[in-house]
């Protein structure tokens, strides 16, 4: 049996104590062992960022790569091995600002991979710039005068893009998130979560209260995941008001759109154990 | 002296003028002979102007030329503006209704008619690659087999009128006199016929390549559209990407993953690329691209042709770091070179960067020899998971695997992820032997020194380049396709009387310089590149310390003819 313990590394962490971040680490941690992945199994793909440094906390497979370009390394090594169990750590400036066409390209694509943004609604390796889910108005210290660009609704776009499992999950809510993890990398096909992160450094804005005042599982409602319409309702509420967390949507026809299903050299077995035959080749030449 | 006959066929976009062109090619190539086409296109889909200029010979070609003995106008519009600058003795088919007060040599014959007559003017193509043929001196059955080939697929009704239109082209060329026949024989002589698009995409499966990724961009796109070809036949993925971005990071990730992987592009997706390089340098994965090179800035002339990335591909990068640029001139050289990328890329673990261009890639030439396919299981064909680590470093025996292992060459044992026990562990950041984040300034020294401590070995494994007449005073100085029309004019120059011989740089980076300075201290250097400010030889100036005397430079996005070269050196050494 795979334990939480078989993903501790001794590499020094790096997140400012009581970083939204933490727990989320555990919460994969849990999610890995519970689905008995071993850590050989796994392989963790990140873009750059707070978010992006997470695989370095973990003892797993990682290739930590470039500002936004995590789901096209995590896309490539898909195509190559159908058989790894991928997921990809990105943050909410990474994912939606620097790789916002990878984001679209990657839900249109739907291919077998997990994403988990870390979003913190604020850029925070670098200090604290406006992000692009920045409240409206927030203040930095680039943005003196605050943002004036409308925040991006990542969830609602990927709903009506055609994502087939489309969940928010929340730091302050371990539990949830694990479970979310878990279900996220079960769903054959492309899965996303956006985590609610405080960033305790340079987010005062959206705090860990701030969003504990707001968060409403859907668990607790009579929420219908497989139901759009409702799931589009609950991301395009007022955050202000409320932010529903929870599995907001999942497409249970068996992702229509799986990649590997739709290629047909990918049905059956990993391109990574098949190979070109030169005869076969040569006996294509025109 | 080995007859030989240049053939344009001009007109607008649209008008099938490559179709005649390969209908003729394949027919000559069949018979033995030798020909070379070149593609000059204008970035639209109908109307403008384009040609295909096609030199067919007895003897090989290393070339294009630049001057037709026929011309076919599919317009007049072409036809005005071509009448005169074909050879002497020459002649212009002009398809026209009109029978205008028209000079002897040219003659007016409506291929639209001619074709509506046989039962659809879509085959007017036909007829005009009929009558060519016959004025060429070819038989019909040739024709009539390569129609087979071609159109048999679509259906006996489409086969009997392509048939019956080359027929009646056939019967109208009788009448024409041209006094160059060329020796048709029964068979061809088994060499290779393709565009440089397509030897690069073979090169790429013949080194089981099985992902391709890509975003279109001319004259790159037609590397993919071969790959493609094959999708469904053989175990490969095809993906356009949503950028290049996008492109180089995939295939990285296929390629880290443990399957061999290309992009390619041109030089503004190149650029965009230039960011993936430096991750595939940082962690060290293998990635072969191929950069189809077109002229710029911007978006330049997005279908035409130039030789002006090569400083740029050799030093594209945050920071710097080792990799392999490598230039082929001819069409098997594409195919030897794109292999040889991919064995250096896995071998030493470093990018690998082909430089194509729009003449190599849209050209298309016969070649003597044979594309070498079966090299499977032999050293040149090495993939990386073939490549069993020692036992020590297997994590099993209790010393762990460090994917980033010192080692006196550089290279470390690359594991596939999720094939053994062994944990793969990569990071864009600076790292430590194990690929955790580091900012140690003895461990950052020393990453730094172990990736540039391959450049040592990688000098070894390229090949000089080629020299003729190394005694000569003056050497024509080149790199990349411009090679034969190089190897042309200075081969005609020496026939006129001229003492040159050239210098010619197919594999370009990392090179044993000291070799090269042996060759050209003491020589008069001329540079023929396609690019304004000489390249190639300020790397040579910068390599070596010698600097070059004068340069034949053309950068009009047009193909380099070996008139061109051997017009502008006759100048400067006359003077
Ligand atoms: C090409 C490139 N541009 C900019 C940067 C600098 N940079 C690093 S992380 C980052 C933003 C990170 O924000 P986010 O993705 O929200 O991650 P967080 O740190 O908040 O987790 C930026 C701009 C970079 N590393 N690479
Ligand atoms: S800056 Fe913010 S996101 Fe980054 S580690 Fe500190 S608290 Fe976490
Ligand atoms: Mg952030």
């Amino acid at each position: 049996m795979v334990s939480t313990e078989d993903f501790d590394n001794d590499v020094e962490n790096k997140w400012c104590p009581g970083c939204g971040n933490f727990p989320i680490l555990d919460a994969m941690k849990e999610s890995f062992s519970e689905l008995d992945l071993p850590p050989e199994k796994l392989f963790l793909v990140s873009g750059i960022g707070q978010a992006g440094k997470t695989p370095n906390f973990l003892n797993c497979n990682m290739c930590h790569t470039l500002h936004g370009r995590a789901l096209c390394v995590a896309t490539g090594a898909k195509i190559a091995n159908r058989n790894l169990n991928i997921v990809v750590n990105s943050g909410d400036g990474d994912c939606y600002g620097e790789g916002g066409n990878h984001f679209m390209a990657a839900i249109r694509r739907n291919i077998d991979l997990t994403l988990l943004v870390h979003n913190n609604q604020v850029y925070g390796l670098t200090k604290g710039q406006a992000s692009p889910t920045s409240t409206l108005g927030m203040k930095t210290k680039m943005q003196r005068q605050g943002t004036f660009s409308v925040p991006f609704n990542p969830l609602a776009v990927a709903m009506v893009s055609g994502a087939g499992f489309v969940a928010r999950g929340f730091a302050g809510d371990k539990e949830q998130l694990a479970g979310l993890i878990r279900r996220a990398m079960q769903y054959r096909g492309f899965a996303m979560i956006d985590i609610l992160q405080p960033c305790v450094s340079f987010n005062t804005v959206n705090t860990m209260k701030w969003y504990k005042d707001r968060a409403a599982p859907v668990e607790e409602t009579d929420h219908d995941e497989s139901d759009l319409k409702r799931a589009l309702d609950l991301v395009l509420q007022d955050p202000e008001e409320t932010i529903s967390t929870g599995l907001l949507y999942e497409n249970k026809s068996s992702s229509p759109g799986d990649f590997h299903r739709r290629l047909d050299v990918l049905t059956e077995e990993s391109l990574l154990d098949q190979s070109i035959d030169m005869q076969t080749l040569q006996s294509l030449l025109p | 002296m080995a007859t030989e006959v240049t053939v344009k066929i001009a007109g607008e976009a649209g008008q099938g003028i490559q179709t005649i062109g390969t209908l003729l090619a394949n027919v000559c190539h069949n018979a033995g002979l030798f020909v070379f086409s070149v593609n000059d296109f204008e970035s639209r889909i109908r109307g403008g102007y384009s040609f295909n200029i096609l030199r067919i010979s007895e003897d090989p070609l290393i070339a294009p030329s630049g001057k037709p003995d026929i011309l076919v106008a599919i317009d007049e519009k072409s036809a005005d503006r071509d009448m005169d600058t074909h050879a002497d003795g020459g002649i212009v088919l002009l398809n026209t209704k009109e029978q205008k007060d028209l000079p002897d040599h040219v003659h007016a014959v409506s291929f639209d008619e001619l074709a509506s007559s046989a039962g659809g003017r879509i085959a007017s193509n036909t007829v005009a690659a009929g009558m060519l043929l016959s004025i060429l001196g070819s038989g019909f059955d040739r024709l009539e087999k390569e129609l087979t080939d071609q159109f048999s697929r679509k259906g006996e009704k489409v086969l009997d009128l392509n048939k019956k239109a080359a027929f009646a082209g056939f019967e109208k060329g009788e009448a024409v006199p041209f006094s160059e026949k060329l020796k048709f024989e029964s068979s061809g002589n088994g060499n290779v016929l393709m565009s440089g698009a397509y030897a690069a995409a073979l090169g790429a499966l013949a080194s089981n390549c099985r992902v391709f990724s890509f975003y279109p961009m001319s004259p790159a796109t037609g590397i993919m559209a071969s790959a493609a070809e094959f999708t469904g036949r053989l175990p490969i993925v095809v993906e356009q990407a949503e950028d290049e971005l996008a492109a180089v990071n995939m295939a990285i990730g296929s390629s880290f993953a443990g399957v061999r992987s290309l992009t390619s592009t041109s030089g503004g997706g190149f650029s965009l690329m230039t960011e993936g390089l430096g991750l595939a340098a940082m962690t060290e994965t293998p990635l072969v691209i191929i950069n189809g090179q077109r002229p710029g800035p911007a978006t330049g002339l997005p279908t035409r042709t130039a030789q002006a990335d090569l400083l740029f591909t050799i030093t594209a990068s945050q920071d710097e770091f080792p990799r392999f640029v490598l230039a082929p001139g001819t069409v098997l050289e594409t195919f030897s070179a794109v292999k040889k990328a991919f064995h250096l890329s896995d071998k030493y673990q470093v990018p690998a960067i082909v430089l194509l261009d729009q003449f190599l890639c849209d050209s298309v030439m016969t070649e003597k020899g044979t594309l070498e396919m079966d090299s499977r299981g032999d050293e040149k064909n090495l993939e990386c998971r073939d490549s069993k680590p020692g036992k020590e470093q297997s994590g099993e025996t209790g010393q762990p695997y460090l994917r980033y292992r010192f080692s006196e060459n550089g290279i470390s044992d690359r594991r596939i992820p999720g094939t053994s026990k062994a944990l793969v562990r990569s990071t864009a950041n600076e790292h430590d032997q194990e690929g955790n984040i580091t900012e140690d300034a003895e461990i950052r020294t020393k990453m730094v020194d172990k990736r540039h401590s391959k450049i040592e070995y990688m000098k070894e494994e390229m090949d000089p380049p080629s020299i003729f007449s190394k005694e000569s005073a003056v050497l024509l100085a080149g790199w990349g396709s411009s090679r034969g029309s190089i190897m042309e004019s200075c081969l005609t120059l020496r026939s006129l009387g001229y003492d040159v011989g050239w210098l010619i740089f197919h594999d370009i980076w990392p090179l044993d310089w000291d070799q090269v300075s042996e060759v050209v201290t003491d020589r008069k250097l001329i540079l023929v590149e396609q690019n304004r400010t000489c390249q190639l030889g300020r790397l040579i100036r910068q390599q070596t310390g010698i600097a070059f005397s004068d340069s034949v430079r053309k950068y009009d996005g047009r193909p380099l003819y070996p008139d061109f070269i051997t017009e502008n050196v006759k100048k400067m050494m006359e003077q």
